[in-house]
């Protein structure tokens, strides 16, 4: 039985590769993990103290059989964290904490999905795509870069860069929609009209603007949005408390943890 | 060829028997059974929860924490669900889950703290109560009664006529004196004494040119302060006669034994929780794996060893 309750590994990166500003690294690791789109892991592989605290990467992938699984993520450099382990190489060690926090949820009733990934983004909304494609939902994925060598490679895109389905947006206008995510995630949705196919629903990954964006331009038309946040966390299992981002529940507003209650919240809640 | 023998690991914390010296650390541990997935707690020494409140604190506003050098800055405020909820809703089910637990507390008066304490004197499953006169971030968070003698021998006082519980005194390092504030504790009836918390410190973007931290200034912990730990640990251990528990950077077997060298009676492992969720467990087992190489059948005849 894959393993989905946290757990402490240790694991052995298989291979870690760049690809444009991306690094993708898939993790041999003791057995195969069910994860739910969403979900992260806290991961170090330098030696010593210093950088101190794991890092927090969405989980990409997962696969693997009884006794041997394997786990992927899909990362950007942003510091001296993801610095060190974009320098790690295949064979190298790795301990890992997963799967955490809570992720993406997918109701039964029949809707159309839209997901929405701003720059490193993409890696927390495909898994979601992932998952739809394999249900035969349906959906729509919207990417937005700065230019076009920051988009991700095609290939990765679940379901393939199918055009119509898939909205590549660039602030320079090198690639797809010559624009931010955010107008024309707002050009479809005044095309939009609820169907036969349900309600529309859409989840987000990105800087906290662009989610604050999405949120203010869909919540109105009664979508329901799902955002995954981001923070400096310590533990990334609710212990430290560092990482908490205030929400609305019952009308208060309250300090709830991104890594435990999150990192995936209801839009209406969060407080921008 | 001898027969392995499993060391005798049990210390004594005043009048609380522990089954080895590791305590998981006030703040770093939640409410304890965050860490049930991990591993079975009822291994630890002891646990402590996150420090307790007469009401439900909300914490300090995001901006909480900040990575330092081998080391790490928090601000988080203190935030927790309030001493009703904890005796209610938490403390029946760390008593399933077998562990030995102390609950951390703490006041904006004398009077919130002798109150926390009088309602948790009615929890038979808590071996101990651990006064935080040292929280460095909230005004009223200790720090105004732990960075004097007088104000420690004060508060002390008065919560030790509150319980009948051990009463273990958290120690702030920010103070000149760490013995005489040590000895002030002992004097007004602690048990023991638990040293130490974080260092006040303090982060700063020079681009945006503002403070890392929404508190500004936070506490300090990680391996970078167990040097200044360790001394005053053991400075600690020749001020008082009551059980010394040291904290402050254990990462390791090797740094817990540190400690028990100096004199500590017992050890609490904090920031190391954050990255390793294992690391209490793991530092169990490394310490019985050292007495078991050296040749060493009781902790208790390695403690406060230290040859000068």
């Amino acid at each position: 039985m894959p393993f989905r309750r946290p757990r402490f590994v240790h694991g052995k990166i298989l291979r870690n590769t760049g690809s444009g500003i991306f690094y993708r690294m898939e993790v041999a690791i003791p057995e195969p993990l069910s994860f739910v789109p969403g979900q992260f892991a806290m991961v170090s592989g330098w030696p010593g103290n210093d950088p101190l605290l794991p890092r927090p990467l969405a989980i990409f992938r997962s696969g693997g059989t009884r006794g041997k699984g394997t786990v992927e993520f899909v990362y950007k450099v942003v510091g001296r964290g993801t610095a060190l382990l974009s320098g790690l190489h295949g064979g190298d060690p790795l301990a890992l904490t997963l799967p955490l926090g809570h992720g993406f949820e997918f109701p039964g009733e029949d809707r159309s999905w839209w997901l929405v990934g701003g720059g490193v983004g993409f890696s927390t909304v495909f898994p979601a795509a992932a998952a739809l494609d394999a249900q035969r939902s349906d959906f729509e994925i919207f990417l937005g870069a700065r230019t076009r060598d920051q988009l991700p490679p095609g290939d990765w895109i679940p379901g393939g860069a199918i055009p119509g389905r898939v909205h590549l947006c660039t602030d320079d206008g090198t690639a797809g929609f010559f624009g931010s995510v955010t107008a024309a995630l707002r050009e479809r949705l005044d095309r939009w009209k609820p169907s036969g196919k349900g309600r529309l629903a859409i989840l987000a990954c990105g800087p906290r603007e662009m989610l604050k964006t999405v949120a203010e331009a869909a919540l109105p038309l009664d979508v329901r949005v799902q955002v995954s946040l981001e923070s400096h966390m310590a533990c990334g299992f609710g212990v430290c408390w560092g990482c908490v981002t205030e929400v609305r529940e019952g009308g208060k507003a309250v300090y709830r943890r991104v890594c435990k209650e999150g990192p995936v919240f209801d839009a209406r809640e969060v407080v921008w | 060829m001898t027969s392995p023998v499993t060391p005798d690991l049990t210390v004594r914390v005043g009048t609380v028997l522990l089954k080895n010296p590791v305590i998981s650390a006030s703040g770093t541990f939640g409410y304890g059974l965050e860490f049930t997935p991990f591993y079975d707690i009822s291994r630890l020494g002891a646990v402590i929860v996150k420090g307790l409140s007469l009401l439900p604190t909300p914490g300090n506003a995001p901006g909480r924490i900040v990575e330092t050098p081998a080391g790490m800055l928090n601000a988080i405020g203190l935030q927790n669900i309030g001493v009703d909820r904890f005796v209610t809703e938490v403390a029946p089910r760390l008593a399933d889950a077998g562990a030995v637990c102390a609950a951390n507390i703490y006041g904006r008066t004398v009077e919130e703290y002798e109150a926390v304490a009088r309602r948790l004197s009615e929890v038979p499953m808590l071996a101990a109560i651990e006064l935080n006169a040292s929280c460095p971030n909230v005004k009223e968070g200790g720090i105004a009664f732990g960075s004097t003698p007088e104000g420690l021998s004060g508060l002390t006082r008065r919560v030790r006529a509150a319980t009948g519980k051990p009463l273990w005194v958290k120690l702030s390092p920010n103070v000149s004196d760490i013995g005489a504030i040590a000895r002030a504790a002992e004097e007004a009836g602690a048990d023991a004494v638990t040293l130490i918390n974080t260092i006040v410190g303090m982060a700063v973007d020079p681009r945006t040119r503002r403070p890392k931290l929404s508190n500004v200034t936070g506490g300090l912990s990680g391996p970078a302060v167990k040097p200044v730990a360790l001394r005053m640990v053991w400075e600690a251990c020749k001020a008082v006669k009551i059980p010394v528990i040291g904290i402050g950077g254990i990462q390791s077997a090797e740094d817990a034994l540190e400690f028990l060298l100096v004199g500590a009676a017992a050890v609490q492992v904090g920031t190391a929780n954050f990255r390793n969720p294992n690391a209490c467990v793991e530092i169990i087992d490394g310490i019985r794996d050292f007495l078991v190489r050296e040749k060493i059948s009781r902790l208790d005849e390695y403690r406060g060893t230290l040859l000068l």
